[in-house]
Formats: C-alpha cells, structure tokens, sequence
C-alpha cells in the first residue's frame, strides 16, 4: 500500500505515529510530502503593487527568501526521514492543498496522511474550526481514502448532549 | 490645441472633467495591468496636447510640489542604503533575540519594530524591506508566516502618521496646508498611539492559536551574520540617529523635510561608496523612478480639474456636509479620505484631497485643523482596508475566487475589514477630542 504522508512544519510525530498505528507498517511504501505555500509571497506581491512597486522584491532578497525556505523544507523532511526510514521524499511549491491531491494522483497514493491543521503550541480545541482548510479541500478533493490525523484531546469530554 | 481653436468654457471643462476621470477609473482598475505612473502620464499628456492646462501651469504646478519629490527620492534613498548597511536585517534578529524564543513576544516586537521604522522612514521601508526579512526569520524559525507577513504590512500604515516623516502622504499634504511639529503632535500623536494599540490587541486575539508556540533559538541567525561591514554598519546608525534628531527639529523650526532626508541619503551614499558597500547603479537601481511620473501626472491632471472648480464643488460639499463642526470636519475628513484611498490608492487621493480643502482657508482653524489632521489620518490608515491596493483589486480577486483561482489577497482583506474601521473610528474620536 502506497501511504503519503503531508507534513506541515509542525507535524512529524503525529504523522509517525499514525503509520505505526496501521497494521502491516512495514509492508507501506512511505511517500512523505511538504509543500512550500507560495500564497505568503503573493501577498508581499500585492503589497509592494500597492506602494507602486514591481511585484518581486531585489534580487538578492528574493534569493536569500527561496534559500529560506528550501532550508525549512529540506529540514523538514529530513525530520520526517529519521522517524519514517526509506520513504520517498517530495518537495512542492504552490498552494498546498492543491499540490497534496495532485502529488496523490500522480504517485498514485492508496491513502493519505493528514493533520486537521498545523500546530504551534495552542490547546487543541474540538469543534467547527478545528479542521483547516487545507485538510477540508483535501478530503473533499483527494484521489484516495484520506487518513485525517486529529490531536488527542479525551480531556475536552464528554461533550455538551 | 483648443488655443487654436477656441472652444466655448463648458466644453473645456466638460473634456478636463472627463480626462480627468477616465485617468482616475484607470488608476483604479489598471487596464492590462499598465503601470499607473503610465496613466497618470497619459492623463497629464492629453490635458497639455488638448490645451486644457498650459505648459507654463503644468510646470509651475511641478516646481511648487519640489518638496514632496525631493522628499520621495530621499526617503527611497535613505532605505535602500540603509538596507545595504544590513540594518533591517540586524533589528529583525535583535527583535527575535528580545523576545526569548516565545512566538508572542516575536509577534510583538515586529509590531514595535514596524512603528519604529515607519516612524523615522516611513511606512514604505517597513511595508517593503521589512516584511521580506520578517518572512525570511519566521520562515527559518519554523514559525507561521500569515500573522507576522500582515502584522508588518498593516503596522507600516498604522504607524505611519506618529511624525510628519513617517508617510510622503504626510509630506504632500503638509506642504500645502503646513502645520507646526507641536500641532501635528497634538492632534495626530496620541491618535497613532490609540490605533497601533488597537491594532496589536486584534491581531493578538485573531491569531492567538498560533502565537502560543515557541522557537528554536539555534535556528536564529547571528546578528554579525546580518551586518554585512561593520565600519558602514556604525556609520548607518550614526547618520540615521542625526537623521531622526534633525527631523524633529526641521519640522519644529519648519524647514522642509525633503532636505533632511535627501542630506541624509547623500551621507549615506558616501559612506556606502567609501566603504564600497553599493555603486551609483546599484542605488539608482532601488529608487522606484515611476513615482515620480506618477505624482508628477496626478498633479497636473488635478491640478486641470481644479481649474473647472470642480474640486471646489466637491470641497464645498465636504464641509458642507460636516456641517461647519469640528466633529463633521474629523469625521467627513476620515471617511472622505479612507473611502478615496481604496477607490484611487492614496497618492491620487491625498492630492485630490489637498485641492478640494484649499476653501476651508476661510473656515475656523478648529474646523481647518479638523479636517488637515482627519485627511492625513484617513489617507494614511485607509489602506489598510484592502490593503491589496484598492476596491477594484478586491473585486478582481473576488471574480478570481468565483472562477476557483486561489487567490491570497482576500486574506488581507478578510482582516482589514475588521480591524480598519474600528482603528478609523476610534482614530477620529481621538483627533476630535484633541483639537
């Protein structure tokens, strides 16, 4: 089974976790995906538009922007490697949710890995906004069963009945 | 072409109104994605080859704005060098090393940064070199990047009414109706401080979820990484302190701003080529020379349209409507001015602006102060609305949208539209209360 599991900065040990939790793990084939989201950049295009700029910032300052951010990514996934050995690593650039269903297709995934949204430290709440909007747009648009990866959080129950 | 063949006075106003509103509509909209200094060129041309403004006029008008050009070229003059000096970059570390590795305290210096630099060089230096430095920290830091990418974009305009220095929006209004350095304090300082607080509790409680996290401090780069010569380094710093001292007394003593800051800039560039930290080329290359087309196009294309009187109208209507009030005067001044902002970006605005109130010379200082300080605020803070640049950029991204193109700017406006107009009011109760 071709498994593809999405990382988004913040979640290597939820995502490791959940392929240990399936049964077989060692018979997967690991795809682990990151994807440079692009929007941040458009949004500097726009604002630099606006001060009656040309949208891309100088040249050395956009390199040193690129280097940033392959730097990140490339730590990520080797984050990621040394919880999930011998997995196929991608890197995108792009609108993440878009480039998650298209890496799926194109690698032809049987399953999806995906966090409800990235974690940086708050309590995890439940409800109607705890799904993010790339894991809504990948579960509605994914070529495969999606394995959606929520926080444990038994301390927020029982719920109202 | 009309001196040739005379035409009766209603037409020429008739075609000076209709140039002048067709340059407007495509600043706004920008047609093929035109650059707009190119419209506004186009407009003054046509104004000049039809007749409708005379050369003389149109130069006359230009000498007299000398200020808010030489202030432009400055102002564009002293960030650049200071770029080069690696001075963003090094306060962008130092903020992080400050906030001891929690991700709130990060999202708070940035803000204090923002003000800092919008303050002594305007909201262009902190919109335009410090938000990519800011993407390249919190990249590297592993931190989200929405909240601090529009915490620099939206404490740049925040921000950028606590001196006269801090917008060249300040600068074009102030040199036709001058206020002294303590009256600008009075009305507008107070005001910037209310809004940048207001600002800053929002956007706390709108990203709170992601600010609660911390970062690694080894991820950080050095501080010496940043500073890229350290004699010019030194240098930067010395002249920016003598830079930001001289302001304070330019504008106390009246001076105009643009020599402080275009003195500075030449500072700068002979350390920078002393130290051989940049080229002559290399400078140029950094200055956006199509603001100078495009101030130099709206201001004679308003300038024609002054001529008709219609600015006049509208400027009747404005005090008019607020009612010959000090309260109306902020709060017309406010709105006029924030709505204009977002239809027309704020430089055609400001000059409109300043053209329409040029009847309120007759009106009590209480109602004039009123309305210079509401327009200044308004064309300053406005932007922040959409951000994005204008409506029309808003309703194109939402036609976008329609069609399932991801677009990012909606993002921006998602925010602006709820923290802009809180900061607007609560902005012009302020300056009300203190005039």
């Amino acid at each position: 089974m071709r498994v593809l599991c999405c990382l988004d900065g913040t979640n290597v040990q939820q995502v490791s976790k959940a392929t240990e939790m399936l049964l077989a793990p060692q018979s997967l084939t690991l795809g682990i995906l990151y994807v440079i989201d692009t929007g941040p950049r458009r949004d500097i295009e726009h604002t630099r538009e606006r001060f009656l700029r040309p949208p891309g910032p100088p040249g050395p300052r956009e390199h040193e922007m690129q280097q940033a951010e392959h730097a990140a990514a490339e730590d990520i996934l080797n984050e990621a490697l040394r919880q999930l050995r011998n997995a196929e690593t991608f890197q995108r650039q792009g609108r993440p949710e878009r480039e998650i269903v298209n890496v799926a297709a194109e690698w032809q995934a049987d399953l999806v890995i995906i966090c409800s949204r990235a974690e940086y430290g708050g309590k995890n709440a439940i409800g109607p906004s705890s799904v993010g909007h790339v894991a809504r747009f990948v579960l509605d648009h994914a070529p495969c069963p999606v394995l959606m990866v929520r926080p444990l959080t038994r301390e927020q129950f029982p719920i109202a009945r | 072409m009309f001196q040739y063949f005379p035409i009766p006075e209603v037409w020429k106003t008739l075609l000076a109104s209709l140039v002048g509103v067709v340059t407007l509509v495509g600043i706004m909209t920008r047609p093929f994605r035109w650059n707009e200094a190119v419209i506004a060129m186009a407009g003054a041309a046509v104004l000049l080859l039809l007749g409708l403004i005379s050369p003389a006029d149109a130069f006359l008008t230009l000498i007299r704005d000398w200020n808010t050009f030489l202030f432009f070229l400055g102002i564009m003059g002293l960030s650049a060098l200071a770029e080069a000096a690696g001075l963003f970059d090094w306060l962008a570390v130092q903020a992080a090393r400050f906030a001891g590795k929690s991700a709130a305290r990060l999202f708070l210096n940035v803000f204090l940064l923002g003000s800092l630099i919008s303050m002594v060089l305007s909201n262009d230096a902190t919109a335009l070199i410090l938000t990519p430095i800011v993407y390249v920290l919190v990249t590297k830091l592993r931190l989200p990047v929405l909240p601090y990418l529009f915490a620099c974009t939206f404490i740049a305009d925040t921000a950028s009414f606590l001196l006269p220095v801090s917008n060249p929006i300040n600068i074009i209004i102030l040199s036709r109706f001058p206020l002294d350095l303590l009256t600008f304090l009075r009305l507008l300082f107070l005001p910037s401080l209310v809004v940048i607080g207001i600002n800053i509790a929002i956007f706390f409680l709108l990203y709170r979820k992601q600010l609660k996290g911390v970062f690694d401090i080894q991820r950080l780069p050095s501080a010496k990484q940043a500073v890229k010569h350290k004699a010019f380094f030194r240098y930067t710093c010395c002249v920016l302190a003598v830079i930001a001292f001289a302001y304070v007394i330019a504008s106390a003593i009246q001076l105009p701003l643009s020599l402080v800051a275009l003195s500075g800039a030449v500072l700068l560039l002979i350390g920078a080529l002393f130290w051989r930290r940049t080229s002559l080329r290399q400078t140029a290359s950094r200055i956006s020379w199509s603001i100078f087309g495009f101030i130099a196009g709206m201001f004679i294309v308003v300038r024609a349209i002054e001529d008709t009187g219609l600015t006049t109208i509208f400027g009747n209507w404005l005090i008019q409507l607020s009612g010959g009030t000090s309260f109306g005067a902020v709060m017309v001044g406010t709105a006029g001015a924030a709505l204009g902002t977002n239809l027309i970006n704020n430089v055609p605005m400001a000059v409109v602006m300043i053209s329409a109130l040029a009847g309120i010379q007759h009106a009590p200082p209480v109602i004039q102060h009123g309305f210079i300080a509401a327009t200044m605020f308004g064309c300053d803070l406005g932007p922040n609305l959409t951000t994005v640049g204008s409506l029309a950029t808003v309703l194109w991204l939402l036609i976008l949208r329609q069609r399932n193109v991801d677009v990012s700017g909606l993002d921006y406006f998602k925010v602006g539209v709820v923290v802009t107009p809180l900061m607007l009011l609560a902005g012009a109760l302020t300056i009300w209360l203190l005039l």
